[in-house]
């Protein structure tokens, strides 16, 4: 029996077999393929033909971005024995794709999103805020995906960041970032149920109304005209100068379902019945064993994306711009260029540009590695310039005479009235898109839970259907009593970037850089100023 | 006559990651479409079927490996997954660093055969063989073999040792698909006979889905040793670009000043290939010649008993 400890290859092998993954395939030899005479002498080695015939045929079997069935360095022969030449005497380079797709779900969730902290922070220092943070955000994620090259001796090459830290911090770090990757994942799936609700809730009472001919628009407080928006729950202020003033009347109709008395308010009803009934359509797709056909279904969060843009240009051309810079005081219909809400535009964004978690493992798909800044960089610059379109479109078109800024909500769909139907089809299709999302999440949260705590992946179905049971039972508990989605987001994204963002990747990469000896003080200070950042970014959601 | 015809299985199964996607990927010229891996997940139960040698199944399985989830199915599905099993080809990854645990995989496997297919054949291939020193090949893979035909008792089971970088896979596979034909060496002969009656300078015979080399005839010696890979490879290439305009392969003719080649249906397992190195016979000639072959041979597969998967398709 062969003794395990000995090496089955010699160290230079070991290398080159470790580079195998870092190449893409490329064209070593074109053989010539018309055989006119009786060439007693071969042009090329038998070997070198044969490997050829191989490497054209193992290429159509595999996607293009594929390393799988990629010759590695071992089995090509010497770079003095290639030859690469077309007919017409030129050689060329063959150049693959290098787009990494980013995951479109979490994008679709946080545009809803944007414009609603957008008036939070002030509109200009809304802006400001989203560019520094994506710029931030872009660092530590740069971070993350070096950290596995920089550890030296060990084969990392399917290591995802909660190995690096398991490295670096042992036990803790391994555990720790498990946990802090829980509370994304899992916040995320709660916003999601929140959502879901909302969206099932509209499309169910569109489709009654339209089938009764129901009309609420004199029950709903909002500009007169055409295009109507809405203000669900107005606020009222006392004693303001210049406040609106409102009888009673219509905060309970409008606070609450307007149909309350019937018998159908009564059995669809936002916070009561919903969040049950999707009880019984997700909890079996969350007890599927494979997610691979629900990962079919991504083409939709593109699809929702660029219909979200579509309608948000649409409703701000038909609107018009309401804009006026009011730089530190207050006005009653607009809200100031700076204010002191910010942070909870901070939270938000932490949790919107937060692919920390899984960027390693998406990068290691990209056919280019050495484009990967490249492209990791373009892929935020999209994701913010999205997001910034969409909330400064829809903060500067909100109708701000009749209506206060203050009145546009976290889910901005929420300000269209329930007949709008451009909105009833972007909440169908996120409604099927965030389905198809959903059991995603889920695995992704039941592979790192179980792996982790169990070993393996599947331990039981008990198992399963109990981690399910705790995750629909948040979302349900939160759809019912607190459907903010706002804070959900700021809070769970707060503190899944504390540690996620800021203060693993600063740590790593000061501790990577000591052990090479070449940590420099401006670095260090640096880094421990992103630390204190995400401190203060936790700290200050519970004071705003 | 033919009785019901019994689906019978070729089980190729080995640790998850010891390649035996990769291989019958190559082997049958399927795409593999590998969306799943970037979740970052582990494994899903491989049910792919695909035909080859008219009425063989071939069933890809995972075994043991990281998921205990995969060891709870086998255990309650073990009896359905070992029923009907004509072949196992057994695939071990020789760099693997678990050498008792993949030991003992095998022989689970090895008693669920005993129990229920005793009169299946056992093939194990030791894979990824590129990856070990080349002075050192031979001696690994004696070893291995001799561990393995220990451990397989009173089973017999072949060796091979594989690479899919190398000639050694297709040598494999070929030579399993030779021992799974019935009567291999009465088409050989009458191959032959049909060479020197045409006059052709090699005759080939490949099975439909693999175009493995089944059987062979040269009248002198070829020059490129790797030949029946290349050609398989080119034609299972052109059957890809087939299959995506839903159009499938029949026959080809390829002709120059120097040679003539005819790539056919044969039998309804088998493809043929003659080369006349003689350009002034006309193709007509050589077809009907073919054509006339065909009947001959299905008659020689139809002679046999219906115990064999080759026999179940009837005209």
């Amino acid at each position: 029996m062969e003794d395990d400890n000995r090496p089955l290859l010699s160290s230079e092998q070991t290398e080159s077999h470790h580079l195998s993954f870092c190449l893409s395939p490329r064209p070593f030899h074109v053989e010539p393929r018309n055989i006119i005479g009786d060439d007693p002498q071969e042009r090329v080695s038998a070997e070198a033909a044969i490997l050829n015939s191989r490497v054209h045929y193992y290429g159509r079997l595999t996607g293009s971005s594929d390393r799988l069935l990629s010759p590695p360095n071992h089995v090509i022969p010497r770079p003095e024995e290639i030859y690469v030449y077309s007919p017409l005497g030129m050689a060329f380079k063959v150049k693959g794709s290098d787009d990494t797709s980013k995951n479109p779900s979490i994008v679709t969730m946080c545009i809803c999103h944007m414009e609603h902290d957008d008036g939070h922070a002030g509109f200009t220092l809304g802006i400001l805020i989203i560019v520094f943070l994506g710029l931030l955000m872009l660092y530590c994620c740069y971070v993350v995906l070096k950290s596995p090259k920089a550890i030296p001796y060990v084969d990392t090459s399917d290591w995802e960041f909660p190995d690096v830290c398991r490295y670096y911090f042992g036990k803790f770090g391994q555990w720790s970032s498990l946990v802090f990757s829980m509370v994304s994942l899992i916040g995320a799936m709660v916003v999601y149920w929140v959502l879901m609700s909302n969206f099932l809730y509209n499309t169910g009472q569109f489709i009654y109304n339209y089938a009764h001919n129901v009309n609420t628009s004199d029950l709903e407080y909002g500009t007169n005209g055409s295009e109507k928006v809405i203000c669900p729950y107005p606020n009222i202020e006392p004693g303001g100068n210049g406040s609106i003033t409102m009888s009673p009347l219509f905060i309970s109709s409008v606070g609450n379902e307007t149909l309350d008395s019937t018998s159908f308010g009564h059995w669809w009803s936002k916070t009561n019945t919903i969040p049950l009934y999707l009880i019984v359509l997700l909890l079996p797709l969350l007890c599927f064993r494979s997610a691979s056909f629900f990962a079919r279904f991504t083409f939709l969060g593109t699809i929702s994306v660029i219909y979200l843009i579509v309608l948000v240009t649409i409703k701000s051309v038909r609107l018009g711009f309401h804009l006026e810079f009011h730089w530190f005081d207050t006005s009653t219909f607009f809200v100031p260029e700076l204010r002191l809400l910010f942070p909870q535009l901070t939270g938000v964004l932490t949790l919107a540009f937060f692919i920390h978690n899984c960027i390693i493992t998406l990068m290691k798909s990209n056919k280019n590695q050495e484009n990967n800044v490249r492209d990791l960089s373009v892929a935020y610059l999209l994701v913010g310039l999205t997001y910034l379109y969409v909330g400064v479109l829809i903060f500067a078109s909100f109708p701000s005479p009749p209506l206060l800024k203050d009145c546009i909500e976290p889910n901005f769909l929420d300000n269209y009235p329930s007949n709008d139907v451009m909105v009833f089809v972007a909440r169908t299709f996120l409604l099927f898109q965030m389905i198809t999302v959903y059991p995603l999440l889920g695995y992704l949260v039941r592979v790192q839970i179980m792996g982790q705590v169990f070993g393996n992946n599947y331990p039981s179905f008990f198992h399963i259907l109990a981690l399910n049971i705790v995750i629909v039972g948040a979302g349900v508990l939160m759809a019912k009593f607190y459907p903010n989605i706002g804070s959900i987001i700021r809070f769970s994204g707060a503190t899944c970037g504390l540690a996620l963002v800021f203060i693993f990747p600063a740590l790593v990469h000061m501790i990577s850089k000591k052990r090479q000896g070449t940590l420099s003080w401006p670095s260090a200070v640096f880094h421990s100023f992103l630390i204190l950042l995400g401190l203060a970014n936790l700290v200050a959601q519970f004071f705003v | 006559m033919s009785s019901t015809a019994m689906k019978k299985k070729v089980l190729l199964m080995g640790k998850s990651g010891s390649g035996k996607t990769s291989m019958r990927s190559i082997i049958f010229a399927n795409y593999i479409a590998r969306d799943t891996r970037r979740l970052g997940a582990t494994i899903d139960v491989e049910h792919s079927h695909v035909r080859f040698l008219g009425n063989l199944v071939l069933n890809l399985w995972d075994c043991g490996g990281q998921d205990t989830f995969m060891e709870n199915y086998f255990t309650s599905q073990r009896d359905n997954i070992f029923r009907n099993v004509e072949v196992l080809i057994y695939v071990f990854d020789v760099e693997s660093r678990e050498l008792e645990k993949d030991m003992h995989y095998y022989q689970s496997c090895l008693e669920a055969i005993l129990q229920n297919s005793p009169d299946a054949k056992v093939f194990c291939l030791v894979h990824k063989m590129d990856l070990v020193q080349e002075d050192q090949r031979d001696l690994i893979f004696k070893e291995r073999e001799e561990d393995l035909k220990r451990l397989s008792r009173p089973l017999a089971c072949t060796c091979f040792r594989t690479s899919i970088w190398d000639e050694t896979l297709y040598k494999a596979w070929s030579s399993i698909v030779y021992q799974l034909i019935p009567n291999v060496q009465q088409l050989e002969t009458n191959l032959r006979n049909f060479a020197q009656i045409i006059e052709a300078d090699e005759v080939l015979l490949f099975e439909r889905a693999t175009f493995l080399v089944i059987s062979h005839y040269q009248c002198k010696e070829q020059r490129d040793a790797h030949r029946f890979e290349k050609i398989s490879n080119i034609i299972k290439q052109f059957k890809l670009s087939c299959s995506k305009l839903a159009a499938s392969f029949q026959s080809m003719e390829v002709r120059n000043s120097n040679f003539a080649a005819f790539i056919d249906i044969f039998t309804s397992n088998t493809y043929v290939m003659v080369i006349m190195s003689d350009p002034s016979i006309p193709s007509a000639a050589t077809l009907i010649n073919i054509r006339n072959a065909r009947k001959h041979f299905e008659k020689l597969e139809r002679v046999d008993g219906p115990k064999h998967g080759l026999h179940m398709r009837m005209r």
